[in-house]
């Protein structure tokens, strides 16, 4: 008995100088991004929330490489690991190849990569999404827009656009049923010029408030000039145009590095355990937020206004727009969440029924969406 | 002969091989010098940036393989571009050359349904076949309308660039890439063998410098390789000799975009293995392969030499970027510099200065 005692005793004294030797230890991560982190989207948003994770975590050591070509992504993850990184976050869907190919190659590093779907033991993948966001924003748009014509300004014809840009119009149509969302494709990322020739084509065709994904402030400045109300995406752009910007996308990737990070540093998460660690993060666990700048949901200025546009809607019956955004935001993101946007039943625009009454969809069908709701006009390159 | 100031400049008809190599390395030194006060003005100290960079490059065998795997696509363009400036055609259109070989090779990886022994040996044809296709047409365009190669070749490349965006958008869009814009991924028997612990597809590297050798041989030994240089010195005399001018202009951009298509053949079996956006799959291979067959002045294997120099830069960048963490535009600016001053040699390549103050002159 007494020695059995004694075993548990330095068994449990090993335990604790091997946690506190982790504990101790620096953990170093690298980050590898696809676009320069002076552009004001995906890789300037994933480079904040590497600053964030810094100035949090004093264990913590973190370096950056930016504009990696995607079939370099592995001799940046070399790199990277001789260097001594034990986590490397890859930030581009089409780093997934060469990330998993060092995932094999390198089984004690953590890895994880973002918008994929590759995972191995020592690989996991994280998204933050923003269809909800869109979704509400589209509340906001069906009514203000006058001429029930809105614009979208799409980077590349891909499932994760289309998603956004359905979730929109189907908030557009909630609250104006006979509205239409027109849609220009840009085919870049970050194409201000492009993006400036669509918004002024979008507004040749009588569209009023515009919406879209693109990596710059064009489309909100363009809007602005033309005295346009408009949706920012991704990047804090309510200073651009203050009086027109009504709200917009934020991200918070921090909110995924800070508990991922954490709990490797805990050790939850190990080299051999991240095979089903797959982040999903939306509204709810707060990756995401609505508005044009952090903490500014609605612009003020355009308060009135959605206050003043009554819908006779099927579940709440009359109600303002902007009570409608404020119920379908605590809807959305109250943990248990109660409501999705792609909520049955939905048809694509030419008729066919993709989700039933009453049904969500999976993730997966959610990731690989290709049809169009109804009320979208223009070209759908894909549409099946 | 000429003066400035105090200067007397002396033209040289044929430098010395001692004098390219002096001046050229003079100027890659001055270059590193001007770089070193930028890591300096950045806040680097640029004896540690140099012992850095060294020691992640030429200083490990990791660093030595980068250098290569950079290399190869580089020496396949250089030396079909030397072939090509050879006969004072100047191909800028490598880039879509690479592209066009990539596209082939894709085509076949993907939909030719060969069997497997045979894949890798057709993707490589087909891609020596599409870039070969891709260069002559600016050949014929050149010799039956006169259109300038410069622009002709510059502009396909765009064309081949949204014929790539086009595909992997539209018809080749893989269905396992759950709707993102990239084709399958190829089979294993699809993709080149790797030297263990490194990312150099050995095969692609052997092709190259067998066709530098080849290319040399067909240039110095072989008759068509004489009209080419006739071609290239004067194409009133090569008419004036008989010679084809569209025969001999033909089959130069039948090798050169034939060994630009090569490279993209290599890159997508031995990097990639599948098709992307255009930008990710070539990354500017066929301009720097100018460059690489300019410095290389006419010879093939030198473009070998060359390659292998811009190979060293790049990798040196990627150093730069993770290891100093530095900004990535200072590569291009590393890059800048060397090419600066490796042009701005060529007064000295071709000058011979001497002192020589007026009343010296006057005396004498």
């Amino acid at each position: 008995m007494r020695r059995s005692l004694k075993i548990a005793a330095i068994v449990a004294a090993v335990a604790g100088l091997c946690t506190l030797g982790l504990a101790a230890e620096t953990v170093k991560v690298g980050f590898i991004y696809v676009g320069p982190i002076g552009d004001y989207g995906w890789s300037h948003a994933h480079n904040v929330a590497r600053e964030i994770c810094e100035q949090n975590f004093p264990w913590l050591e973190t370096v950056y490489v930016e504009s990696v070509p995607e079939g370099e992504v592995e001799t940046y993850i070399d790199q990277l690991v001789r260097q001594g990184c034990n986590i490397v976050f890859t930030t581009s869907f089409g780093f997934m190849d060469g990330t998993y190919a060092a995932a094999l190659r390198y089984p004690k590093v953590i890895l994880a990569h973002c918008s994929g779907f590759m995972r191995a033991p020592n690989l996991a993948t994280y998204m933050a999404d923003f269809y909800q966001v869109y979704y509400l924003n589209g509340l906001m748009a069906g009514a203000l827009t006058k001429t029930g014509k809105v614009a979208y300004v799409g980077a590349f014809p891909i499932p994760e656009v289309k998603r956004h840009l359905n979730a929109f119009a189907i908030g557009v149509r909630e609250v104006n049923p006979n509205a239409e969302v027109h849609v220009r494709w840009i085919y870049e990322w970050f194409n201000p010029a492009a993006a400036k020739e669509a918004t002024e084509a979008l507004v040749a065709e009588g569209c009023d408030v515009f919406a879209f994904t693109e990596d710059s402030p064009t489309v909100v400045q363009v809007a602005a000039e033309r005295g346009f109300p408009s949706f920012a995406h991704y990047s804090p752009m309510y200073d651009f145009a203050p009086d027109y910007v009504v709200s917009g996308q934020l991200v918070h990737w921090e909110a995924i590095y800070l508990d991922f990070l954490q709990k490797v540093h805990d050790g939850v998460y190990t080299n051999e355990n991240l095979e089903h660690v797959d982040y999903w993060w939306l509204l709810s666990q707060k990756a995401v937020e609505v508005g044009a700048k952090p903490g500014m949901m609605i612009n003020p200025v355009f308060e009135d206004d959605l206050k003043a546009y009554i819908v006779d809607h099927p579940v709440f019956g009359e109600i303002s727009a902007y009570d409608l955004v404020m119920v379908r935001y605590n809807q959305m993101a109250d943990p248990g969440v109660t409501f999705d946007p792609f909520q049955g039943p939905i048809y694509d625009r030419r008729g066919v029924l993709r989700v039933p009454e009453g049904m969500w969809m999976s993730v997966d069908s959610l990731i690989t969406m290709e049809w169009a709701v109804e009320g979208v006009v223009g070209p759908w390159p894909g549409e099946p | 002969m000429k003066r400035v100031g105090p200067f007397v400049l002396e033209r040289r008809l044929a430098p010395s091989r001692g004098a390219v190599l002096g001046i050229s390395l003079l100027a890659v030194v001055l270059a590193l010098l001007v770089a070193a006060v930028i890591f300096w003005g950045y806040g680097v100290n640029p004896w540690h940036a140099y012992r850095v960079i060294f020691q992640g490059t030429l200083a490990s065998p990791q660093g030595w393989a980068e250098v290569v795997r950079r290399a190869i696509p580089l020496i396949l363009c250089g030396v079909g571009l030397v072939v090509a400036f050879r006969a004072q055609f100047w191909n800028i259109g490598a880039e879509g050359q690479i592209l066009a070989g990539a596209v082939a090779a894709t085509g076949v990886a993907l939909f030719s349904g060969l069997p497997d022994p045979w894949l890798l040996p057709a993707m490589f044809l087909a891609g020596f076949l599409a870039g070969a296709v891709w260069g002559m047409i600016p050949a014929l365009l050149k010799v039956k309308l006169r259109v300038n190669d410069v622009i002709s070749t510059l502009m396909l490349n765009y064309v081949m660039m949204y014929i790539v965006e086009w595909l992997v958008h539209g018809p080749w869009k893989g269905p396992t890439a759950r709707g993102f814009a990239y084709s399958d991924l190829f089979p294993r028997a699809a993709r080149l063998p790797l030297i263990p612990g490194t990312r150099v597809h050995w095969i692609t590297l052997v092709v190259g410098v067998a066709m530098a050798i080849a290319c040399a041989f067909l240039l110095s030994r072989t008759k068509l390789g004489y009209e080419t240089r006739v071609v290239g010195q004067s194409q009133d005399a090569a008419r004036y000799a008989g010679i084809d001018f569209l025969k001999v202009t033909l089959w130069v951009m039948l090798i050169s975009g034939g060994l630009a298509g090569l490279a993209g053949a290599g890159e997508m079996a031995g990097v990639h293995y599948r098709l992307r956006s255009p930008a990710h799959i070539s990354m500017g291979y066929g301009y720097t392969a100018i460059i690489v067959a300019w410095l290389a002045r006419g010879s093939p294997l030198a473009a070998v030499v060359t390659a292998l120099l811009f190979g060293l830069i790049f990798a040196a960048g990627d150093v730069i970027k993770v290891a100093l963490a530095m900004p990535f535009q200072v590569t291009d600016v590393f890059n800048g510099l060397i090419l600066f001053f490796l042009i701005g040699s060529e007064l000295l390549m071709y000058w011979h200065i001497r002192w020589a103050p007026k009343r010296a002159a006057s005396e004498g």
